[in-house]
């Protein structure tokens, strides 16, 4: 009986920590993220503040290519988009996570009392 | 985020909490505390970039136009090379975008930065600032209650009355996690501390 809880409580444990794992590497991944996101942001106020006749170039590889500024506009719109749909899919994911640690937590907990009562009868 | 979880940490009842757990709150506020610090100094080093930056465009004038310089290859090697434009430069802007501007537009856009820079500090910095009060006041509720632990073992429960009626810090039913200045209060537990134990 003892060693079933036991058992019990290492799995939960396992499980727990693997959560763990997964929602600090979905933190640092938002972080990135949110990053990303401001120097997007800043990019697309500098190209907003330009005239339409202003040289823009990318950086392809060792070279520069001289771009539409539109074109640059748009891409760092999209690019924004993009970015910011990835950052609303990592924090549903963060909440989800989060959710899934408490349970387990709750269990632990559980478990641990059931553990403890029936220690001293053995 | 962070602004978020200060709001709660700040909600949380002190007097709820026992000791392990102040420790730990304490510690995670410092720990924040540095974390706010080595973010305000990344970015002050941003920011001297910025400020170099434009510091060199006032080097460029259309008069330098055709004079030579020493072009740095590697950090230790030089070619000479003339200037062939002074009146324009080509800016990074972030995420592999080249702009190229007039040298005046290029020294507004390091002033935009610096001062952009500038107001992030200040928030850091302030964001920073509440932690430490928040952290100093822990620290300060903290060591009442240890107080009160070695006081309660010196002189049992009857002593421990008085000085619940003479300390706010100890009386437990009136104290809604209220955050004492640090040195004053502490003192006034060490006084009486002392005044007891001579009597």
């Amino acid at each position: 009986m003892v060693e079933e809880i036991q058992n019990k409580i290492q799995l939960e444990v396992d499980k727990y920590k693997a959560v763990q794992k997964d929602y600090h590497k979905a933190l640092t991944q938002r972080q990135q993220l949110d990053g990303q996101l401001n120097e997007n942001t800043a990019v697309k106020q500098e190209l907003d503040l330009l005239q339409a006749n202003a040289e823009v170039f990318k950086l392809i590889g060792p070279v520069l290519v001289k771009q539409d500024v539109e074109d640059a506009k748009q891409n760092v719109a999209k690019r924004m988009d993009y970015i910011r749909s990835e950052l609303k899919r990592i924090d549903d994911m963060i909440t989800s996570l989060d959710k899934k640690q408490d349970t387990h937590r709750e269990t632990i907990s559980k478990l641990q009392q059931q553990f403890q009562q029936i220690q001293p009868k053995n | 985020m962070a602004a978020k979880e200060g709001r709660v940490v700040q909600q949380i009842e002190l007097s709820s909490l026992n000791l392990p757990q102040l420790m730990q709150l304490k510690q995670q506020l410092d720990q924040e505390i540095h974390m706010f610090l080595d973010t305000s100094r990344t970015l002050r080093m941003a920011q001297t970039k910025f400020q170099d930056s434009n510091d060199c465009l006032e080097k460029i004038t259309p008069d330098s136009e055709g004079k030579t310089i020493m072009v740095p290859l590697t950090g230790s090697m030089y070619v000479p090379g003339r200037i062939a434009n002074g009146k324009s430069v080509i800016l990074d802007i972030g995420t592999g975008y080249y702009v190229q501007k007039d040298v005046d537009g290029a020294k507004d856009y390091f002033k935009r930065k610096v001062t952009f820079i500038e107001e992030q500090i200040d928030k850091v910095m302030q964001l920073s600032m509440e932690k430490s009060k928040l952290s100093r006041g822990i620290y300060a509720f903290f060591s009442s209650q240890i107080l009160e632990v070695v006081y309660q073992a010196m002189y049992g429960s009857e002593a421990q009355k008085e000085l619940n009626f003479a300390h706010p810090f100890t009386d437990n039913k009136s104290n809604k996690s209220r955050i004492y200045e640090n040195g004053l209060s502490r003192r006034m537990v060490r006084q009486q501390t002392f005044g007891e134990a001579r009597q």
